[in-house]
């Protein structure tokens, strides 16, 4: 054995990669099947592929197959590199039928023909009545089809160390402004207090805050995608983060949900968190002695604009491999919108439904013991409602992403700022682009 | 994989060295036989996918209109080779790990060296105990030493920031100038014994009458380490040199775990990581190009710096 052995087969990821897709490569000639999917019901059993990331789900899945003996479903879970097995999966001609997708990663797989068109299935086009708007524009495309359906959101709030607050005399924020005023008192009554921290490596996040501003970072028009990552709007928001850090309001050196975020929450140095719904589960989980001392609030906004961001979430998209479009949109209509497959999802993977319906769960109605009963589930129902419904995301936005993120780290590092990532992010999108062939340009 | 062990080995120890007659008659059959298990899988995990990344390397995409149109592959020719060659990301890249191996690899083999020799003296007692205390790091997977300094680099967690806090001094091992040689570290602690324990048994084989000869003559110890055992070990120095400058080039976990912890390794920090970058962008021709020029670049230093030694050491 050799050391060269371990350090190769790490290192080798691409030609790795490239063994997966092998089996079936890529044709030369563009391919005339579009979505010309009939919606029959099959003859006699199937059996669904279903690729997610969602712990639990093989358990809720459990609960549609015992009631749907002809609809069987079987689980994969792909939590590890989901986008990686996915993109190799289409390349090699072996995808499921189903699989989770994020709304941030639509364009993307939809680029790389990821998808069938759901809407021959008259069950498919209904279902946009039962979810949020945004989400539903979402996975149609501005309805031009139905390629999946919404799972869960993250609408954002601000999460609370209201002790904190309350010992510094310091009223709880509503506002940005407000909240850069609370920085800077917070960190002048002790210099080991911060207000919050800033993931550079969190593009996700940084999206969420541009979405609540409005930033309309891609659209089509003059058969082109029209690229504005670094608008007047983006601009706002980058300048107000880097003013926070170049005052050292705020810590640049924590990852969010690493071990070394909840150390320095556990030591009482960060006063609060801008967070998504999702999120509730892991100081719950992870600072079990702070319970009873977080509150969950309202987003701070810009002004008078009461509009508030989203981070993350998913959909359940009608993939490529499928052959039982029928049957797919049954089980996916059932798997997001079925108050009992909904209450279990929220319980096992602590998904916060897209669907009107998991609104109303009463899990969700409830209060939280961790956060002093609180009906918490109350705010995100409210910022879910004013999330901006016509964001729209790029078909390349993970290069987007990492360029925005490489970036951003050296504003945090002191070599340039935010806006300066903004235009690096730009040019990225607009490289990725030409590099796949999407005809774009940059907007205005 | 082991094949580049094996190849490279006996590369060292005898280069351009003669290929014996034979083969063939009534035996080929049988020799056959017992080079399949080695032969199929080398083909299949090996030769095809290097033959596909070529493939790939050398193809684009092209789309049919539309806001999301449909996108198919054609023969681009070297048009993505061109565009790595461009790409300065890459070349940053490369020059990153060029510096870290500058420095990382010299002060490896040299620290596994002076181990090797302390080792092998008569004056050394317990030499077992310290041989696989040496050793020991590289039985820990490299990813996992990996989390491991990252917990003791971390200023949040780490007892030895805390330590080195008390004493007045503010390490920051994650910052921009410092995070390059954290990962060097990391590197260095896991391979240090591994190359020991070849240069150690290069060192074992070497027939104790010369030692008793040179002491006749009158050397020291020291001088019988440095003009008899470093000569004669030479090759096995070379082979370490070899694997080292491979690994280097091919540097991938020590720096992807660090990238979790600091904002200051960018996702085009190392050649591998960069082409990993890219291909989870979809762009998997590019990331096939910039694969192998990151597997002709190791050849070429790796083969270069072979035939450059062998030739001073008239080996």
């Amino acid at each position: 054995m050799s050391s060269t052995i371990t350090r190769i087969r790490l290192g080798a990821v691409a030609v790795a990669a490239s063994v997966a897709v092998l089996a079936g490569c890529s044709s030369s000639s563009p391919s005339t099947k579009t979505s010309a999917a009939s919606c029959a019901p099959a003859k006699g059993k199937v059996t669904l592929q279903y690729w997610n990331t969602v712990p639990g789900m093989d358990k809720v899945v459990a609960l549609w197959n015992k009631k749907n003996p002809d609809i069987q479903v079987s689980t994969k879970n792909i939590s590890n590199d989901q986008y990686g097995i996915l993109s190799n999966a289409l390349k090699a001609g072996k995808a499921p039928d189903l699989a989770q997708v994020g709304y941030d990663e639509l364009p993307n797989l939809r680029t790389q023909s990821a998808f069938v068109d759901a809407s021959a299935c008259s069950a498919a086009t209904a279902a946009k009545s039962k979810f949020v708007p945004w989400t539903w524009s979402q996975t149609s495309f501005g309805n031009t089809g139905v390629f999946a359906l919404p799972q869960d959101t993250g609408p954002m709030a601000l999460y609370v160390r209201s002790d904190i607050f309350k010992k510094y005399g310091i009223a709880i924020p509503k506002t940005w402004d407000e909240y850069a005023a609370a920085a800077a008192k917070l960190h002048k009554a002790d210099p080991k207090l911060d207000i919050t921290f800033f993931d550079p490596n969190n593009a996700e996040w940084f999206n969420g805050l541009l979405w609540q501003n409005d930033s309309q970072m891609y659209s089509y028009a003059d058969n082109k995608w029209q690229v504005t990552v670094a608008s007047e709007q983006s601009k706002q928001v980058a300048d107000y983060w880097q003013k926070l850090i170049s005052g050292k309001l705020v810590r640049t050196d924590l990852a969010n949900g690493s071990t070394q975020m909840y150390a320095a929450y556990q030591k009482d140095q960060i006063a609060s968190y801008v967070g998504a719904a999702w999120g509730y589960s892991m100081f719950r989980d992870n600072l079990p002695k702070q319970s009873g001392k977080w509150t969950i609030v309202p987003m701070p906004t810009w002004g008078s604009n009461g509009a508030s961001g989203d981070w993350g979430g998913s959909t359940v998209a009608f993939m490529k491999g499928g052959k039982h479009l029928y049957e797919s949109v049954k089980f996916n209509t059932w798997l997001n919108t079925d108050p009992e497959a909904l209450a279990l999802e929220n319980q096992l993977g602590g998904l916060y439904p897209a669907a009107n319906a998991g609104l109303q769960l009463p899990a969700l109605s409830k209060g939280v013991p961790y956060y002093n009963n609180e009906k918490i589930f109350d705010v995100f129902a409210d910022s879910s409602k004013k999330i901006n419904t016509s964001f729209a995301w790029g078909p390349t936005q993970k290069t987007v992403n990492l360029a925005l993120q490489d970036a951003m780290a050296k504003a945090a590092a002191g070599d340039g700022t935010l806006y300066d990532a903004l235009t690096t992010a730009q040019a990225a999108a607009l490289k990725s682009m030409k590099d796949q062939a999407i005809p774009a340009a940059a907007g205005k | 994989m082991t094949d580049i062990a094996t190849r490279a080995a006996r590369v060292v120890q005898s280069p351009g060295g003669r290929r014996r007659p034979g083969g063939g008659g009534p035996r080929a059959g049988t020799i056959f036989a017992f080079v399949i298990p080695f032969f199929l899988p080398f083909v299949l995990f090996y030769l095809v996918p290097v033959g596909y990344a070529l493939w790939q390397s050398v193809r684009v995409v092209r789309r049919t209109g539309g806001q999301y149109g449909t996108s198919y592959t054609t023969f681009g020719g070297f048009e993505q080779y061109t565009k790595v060659f461009q790409n300065d990301e890459f070349w940053s890249s490369v020059g990153r790990i060029g510096l870290f191996g500058i420095v990382q690899v010299p002060v490896m083999l040299f620290v596994a060296l002076v181990i090797a020799l302390l080792l092998d003296t008569p004056l050394l007692k317990l030499k077992s105990v310290f041989r696989i205390t040496a050793f020991m790091p590289y039985a820990v997977p490299g990813v996992i030493a990996a989390i491991m300094w990252s917990y003791l680099y971390s200023p949040q967690l780490s007892p030895v920031v805390d330590l080195l806090n008390d004493i007045g001094l503010k390490p920051d091992f994650l910052g921009p100038g410092a995070v390059l040689w954290s990962a060097a570290n990391i590197s260095t602690w896991l391979w240090t014994g591994y190359n020991m324990l070849i240069m150690f048994s290069a060192l074992q084989s070497i027939p104790q009458e010369l030692y008793e000869a040179a002491k006749l003559d009158g050397a020291s110890n020291w001088a019988i380490a440095w003009q008899i055992k470093v000569p004669i070990i030479a090759p096995s120095i070379i082979l370490t040199t070899v694997f080292s400058i491979i690994g280097t080039l091919q540097l991938y976990a020590e720096p992807a775990v660090l990238r979790q912890i600091s904002s200051n390794i960018s996702s085009t920090f190392t050649p591998n990581m960069l082409a990993y970058a890219v291909a989870s962008g979809n762009n998997y021709q590019q990331a096939a190009a910039i694969s192998v020029v990151i597997a002709v670049i190791t050849f070429v230093l790796s083969f270069g710096f072979m035939r450059l030694t062998s030739k001073r050491a008239g080996l």
